[in-house]
């Protein structure tokens, strides 16, 4: 078994922060992790990648040429990667989410959350980790912070989005 | 009891590796992707100075071995530039100056990530001609391995040892397994020039024939222990046709190009140097030289520096062709190996 997902945003809209998360609740649950954050110079306002493979056995290689999931979270992050968007790859992409979450009052900052739960139900079903780990994680991170409760929701809205 | 199984970068598991291999002391200049060296080495709280350049740093280290200090430098690039100043010095008096190389793409500021272009720099880089030990690490396993190696090589043979990775190595979190790594013993740093005492010892000659003394005895005593410095992974290579020869996490990347390529039924092999200063030239030989092998492919994100080092190494009546991949300051992924391979085949008609 082996999964490969990138992650694709505006620098600073979360990236790597869910990606932190994802990684570290398959590390957990005894999976081999690899994660390369490719942040080159977006802290100046390019996009940020992150690529993360997922196996059962030792991962020789951190890139790949083609992700099985591609998480986009910014029409920047779309247009940076349109060489991945194949009919084999799951898409994951703001774009066919944005009104449905304007329409729920998702803050934008809270966009990446959203994904994270879309991921996370995948990897559940996948067996690589729970929502439960994801969920502690995901406290650890924000828990002591002010919009917690408004973190905690979005993450349980994207866990039931149908 | 602290689990052994971790999930860190590579960067995280290079301090690691200087802290277990006795290291006191960091001379560095922050520069990307080796800063998180330098910031880690500082949270780790261990003694360090950040000098205003690398050219500094390199001489800093240099003083600091002399009076016994176990300690090293990372550095990047144009850095890696400035740094071949101190280490061509640590060369000619023989100093136990530990590097670790963190390539990025150039020339000059180039990118900030990745690339294998600093091969030759890093194997050949000072002036004149002095010896120096060169390992590249292609895992997290391998980079906490070579570079306790390479602190213990370097202090034990006076050799300066250099680490090169790459920021894919180095900003790569994986997960590392310490306790199937087992026990390594320390070599101690001693003084060389013991405190309190006066030495003569003259990087500069008068004479000629003073310095031709000098680097035939330095070359002599890196050839008796080349041997057993050299290392090299061989995969699969055993009666190969096609032998792949990349290093590092390039290397990582062929290895796994072997096995998909051995499922089209194409017969190929692996040669990864892990030291390219002394290159495992022997067991390079015996394998291109085994009749099956028709082509020999280097693949490097470099215009050919890993192929200049294997061509001049290689025993001049082995007749295998070569063929050259080379994707100067780019990543290599396996399905691009398997491609070019089997492009290779069809060109010359064998399947």
């Amino acid at each position: 078994m082996l999964i490969k997902i990138l992650i694709a945003g505006d620098g600073g809209q979360g990236v790597q922060t869910i990606s932190d998360i994802i990684c570290q609740a398959a590390f957990e649950n005894g999976f081999f992790v690899n994660h390369i954050p490719n942040y080159g110079l977006e802290q100046r306002g390019g996009v940020s990648l992150s690529y993360i493979t997922i196996g059962d056995k030792e991962i020789t290689y951190p890139k790949f040429s083609m992700p099985d999931i591609l998480v986009v979270l910014s029409k920047q992050a779309d247009n940076r990667t349109k060489q991945y968007q194949k009919e084999s790859v799951k898409m994951l992409n703001i774009e066919d989410y944005k009104k449905d979450l304007e329409k729920q009052s998702v803050k934008p900052q809270n966009y990446n959350i959203f994904f994270l739960g879309l991921l996370a139900k995948i990897l559940v079903e996948k067996k690589i980790c729970g929502e439960d780990c994801v969920l502690k994680l995901l406290e650890k991170k924000f828990g002591k912070k002010e919009n917690w409760e408004e973190k905690k929701n979005v993450f349980e809205l994207s866990l039931n989005y149908v | 009891m602290v689990n052994s199984r971790q999930f860190l970068t590579g960067s995280e598991v290079f301090v690691r590796a200087a802290i277990d291999s006795g290291a006191g002391f960091m001379f560095g200049y922050p520069i990307t992707p080796a800063s998180e060296i330098l910031s880690g080495w500082i949270n780790s709280g261990k003694k360090y100075l950040q000098t205003e350049d690398e050219i500094a740093a390199g001489f800093a280290l240099c003083g600091a071995v002399l009076g016994g200090e176990k300690a090293f430098t990372a550095t990047s690039g144009p850095g890696n530039i400035l740094m071949q100043d101190g280490l061509s010095m640590a060369e000619g008096m023989r100093l136990p100056f530990v590097m670790v190389a963190a390539q990025r793409g150039g020339p000059s500021s180039g990118t900030v990530i990745y690339s294998q272009q600093e091969v030759i720099l890093s194997c050949f880089g000072g002036n004149g001609e002095g010896m120096r030990f060169v390992y590249s690490p292609s895992n997290l396993s391998e980079l906490y391995k070579f570079t306790r190696k390479a602190f213990n090589d370097a202090w034990h043979y006076r050799f300066p040892a250099i680490i090169l990775t790459d920021g894919y190595l180095l900003k790569t979190k994986g997960v590392i397994d310490f306790a199937k790594i087992g026990e390594i013993k320390n070599i101690s740093p001693r003084a060389l020039v013991p405190k309190d005492s006066v030495v003569h010892w003259p990087n500069i000659y008068t004479f000629e024939e003073e310095l031709y003394q000098e680097i035939k005895l330095a070359k002599d005593d890196f050839e008796k222990v080349a041997e057993d410095i050299a290392d090299c992974e061989s995969y699969q290579t055993d009666k190969a046709d096609i032998l792949l020869v990349a290093h590092g996490i390039v290397g990582a990347a062929a290895k796994e190009a072997v096995d998909e390529l051995r499922k089209k039924g194409i017969n190929a092999g692996l040669f990864r140097p892990i030291t390219l200063r002394p290159l495992a030239r022997k067991k390079l030989d015996k394998i291109a030289g085994q009749e099956s092998v028709k082509k020999i492919v280097v693949v490097e994100s470099s215009l050919g520096q890993l192929a200049r080092i294997i061509r001049d190494q290689i025993a001049p009546e082995i007749c295998a062709e070569f063929a050259y991949m080379q994707y100067p300051g780019l990543g290599i992924e396996t399905e691009a190996i398997v491609d070019f391979v089997a492009g290779l085949r069809v060109v010359s008609g064998e399947i």
